[in-house]
């Protein structure tokens, strides 16, 4: 356990000696700043100031909408931006974990200790994982609390949408170690990790396609790679869903189900089992 | 007595990424170590010497044979637990200062805080880093680095000392504080496995040494014992002039004058009793009688130029 700790210290001291974290924080607080702006913007202080005149409802064009839903709808869809890119800073955040350990002369250091390889590889996951859910939360959280401090509405789900967001994190990163393992490179891990992203999303319309492809083992080969693959589309649908609460439209809430979730975690455990079985098989 | 380091026929093949090739970093290597030794190992570039410490670790796995640190096969984490390992053109990541460093690779090898507290101070003073404790390591000279290195194989008072080219960068004065700090620990009973081109160094710390050639033992022993020149002695007398020279040819004999003194080839040992009894009856002043050495690098370049005649068929060290 105390080897465990001692790595998972060591990523934090790395990250933020090598500038990542505050890189990876400097990009989060950007995005809080141009929220913050953008929700001082004098059309906006308006807005508010009128719904809590009249009964704490705006007008909009051609229809009046209820404070409440209106924050709830914002929060809904900026969780979906918040799906993107607190992926993908997670993912150029943490990818250099594995390629960096691996480097001749640095894994000699730490595979000489009395601690297993798999072990090491997976304190190195779990740092990763806690690195990305502390800039989720401070991103997550410093949004909800500007969002309660201008509206005084409180939706707890908006908060808690960020686990689903880093469950898809935990899947991405699983992969990302998986090639970092295999080739001991950053850059490859990073643009492969960001490669699977953006093809699942397009296997999210595996029906559309199948259908188009002229042979049936064509669209077999289309439904078993979409079954493989993490669902990324869906599980961003799925945290708007989860935020909106049921107030989304049906076909939006009938995203979120288990399934999405228990095949991603079936490709993250694969990879992270990958992962260390070929680390403890590696020659170094 | 268990052995500290045991080793027995154990080969390494190397593949490339596709098979086609197979190179033999190790062919059967046989070792034993005894705790409280200093055991040098050497041997040209791709002897395998490397190889042979990595498998020691556990970082590269053996085609074939055994290995074990106190009776515990390598490649099971808790045989590190009692071993310090200083690599070769290690890199402690930069952004920890030299404190930091002992902190976290002594915790990975299980220390307690407490005690990782008591025993920081002391071996930065022991490697002279005090004065740069909470310096980043990327601010440290080669030296530096390396007595770094020292400290943080040193840190969890293992039992078993692997170190790679411990004096690689360091300054004359450095590596003799290297060795003398060596030797201090082989005085506290440590065992330690030295992996050095410098022959001179191994020379100067190790009792015994393994040469490797092509991934086998082709010599072993104390050095003593290695760089003995089986009945040459070294003879300092006064005068030595040709009648002298001619009197111990003609009992058989080879003298070469060399520098105001003279190189004996003899039969034995009988045989130099002559001579210096013949030395004596012409009233002539024996100064000086020493067996004859060779240096270690004498024999290193020996064992490594000839072919395999000399190799020891065994491989085993012991």
């Amino acid at each position: 356990m105390k080897a465990f700790a001692a790595s998972v210290e060591d990523v934090f001291r790395e990250a933020s000696a090598r500038w990542t974290l505050a890189a990876y924080f400097v990009l989060s607080s950007l995005f809080i700043l141009i929220f913050a702006f953008a929700v001082n913007l004098d059309i906006v202080n308006g807005a508010l100031a009128g719904a809590k005149l009249f009964g704490r409802s705006v007008d909009l064009p051609g229809r009046r909408v209820d404070l409440d839903r209106l924050v709830l709808g914002f929060e809904s869809g900026f969780s979906a931006f918040l799906y993107l890119v607190g992926t993908f800073l997670a993912i150029f955040a943490t990818a250099h974990l594995v390629p960096r350990l691996q480097e001749k002369g640095t894994i000699d250091l730490y595979l000489s200790r009395p601690v297993g390889r798999i072990p090491l590889l997976l304190s190195r996951y779990a740092a990763g994982l806690l690195l990305a859910a502390a800039n989720l939360l401070y991103l997550i959280g410093s949004i909800w609390a500007i969002v309660i401090w201008k509206t005084k509405v409180v939706h707890l789900r908006f908060l808690f949408g960020g686990g689903v967001i880093l469950f898809a994190i935990a899947a991405l990163l699983a992969f990302a170690f998986l090639v970092g393992v295999v080739t001991s490179s950053t850059g490859v891990s990073i643009m492969s990790t960001y490669g699977v992203f953006f093809f699942s999303v397009l296997l999210a319309g595996h029906e559309r396609i199948a259908a188009a492809v002229s042979k049936q083992w064509q669209a077999d080969f289309v439904h078993a790679l979409y079954w493989i693959f993490p669902k990324t589309a869906e599980l961003g649908r799925a945290v708007v869903a989860f935020v909106s609460a049921g107030e989304g439209p049906a076909r939006l809430q009938q995203s979120l189900t288990w399934l999405p979730f228990a095949t991603t975690a079936a490709f993250g455990l694969a990879c992270l089992g990958s992962a260390s079985y070929l680390f403890r098989r590696k020659d170094f | 007595m268990t052995s500290a380091i045991s080793v027995s026929g154990l080969s390494k093949q190397y593949r490339s990424r596709f098979g086609r090739s197979v190179v033999n970093a190790l062919g059967g290597l046989s070792l034993e170590v005894e705790p409280g030794e200093i055991f040098g190992l050497l041997g040209p570039n791709g002897a395998g010497k490397t190889t042979a410490v990595k498998i020691l670790l556990g970082l590269t796995y053996a085609t074939s044979g055994t290995a074990s640190i106190f009776g515990i096969p390598v490649g099971r984490p808790e045989s590190r637990r009692r071993v310090g390992y200083l690599p070769e053109g290690h890199r402690f990541p930069g952004y920890l200062t030299a404190r930091a460093t002992l902190s976290v690779f002594g915790r990975m090898s299980g220390m307690a805080s407490a005690e990782l507290e008591r025993r920081t101070p002391e071996l930065l003073e022991r490697v002279r880093l005090s004065d740069w404790a909470d310096v980043r390591v990327k601010k440290f000279s080669k030296g530096m680095v390396q007595r770094l290195g020292l400290a943080a194989a040193l840190v969890h008072d293992p039992e078993v000392l692997l170190l790679d080219e411990p004096t690689d960068g360091v300054d004359p004065v450095g590596r003799r504080e290297i060795r003398d700090l060596l030797r201090q620990e082989a005085e506290r009973g440590r065992t330690i496995l030295l992996n050095s081109h410098l022959l001179s160094e191994v020379e100067q710390t190790c009792g015994r040494v393994a040469i490797l050639r092509q991934g086998r033992v082709v010599r072993t022993g104390r050095i003593e014992e290695l760089t003995r020149r089986e009945a040459r002695y070294r003879m300092v007398a006064e005068p030595i002039d040709d009648p002298l020279v001619e009197a111990f040819r003609a009992t058989g004999a080879a003298v070469e004058r060399v520098n105001g003194h003279m190189i004996l080839s003899v039969r034995d040992v009988a045989h130099v009793n002559l001579l210096v009894d013949r030395l004596r009856s012409e009233g002539r002043n024996l100064k000086e009688l020493t067996p004859d050495r060779s240096t270690l690098e004498d024999v290193f370049v020996d064992l490594v130029r000839t072919g395999s005649e000399s190799e020891d068929p065994s491989g085993k060290v012991n």
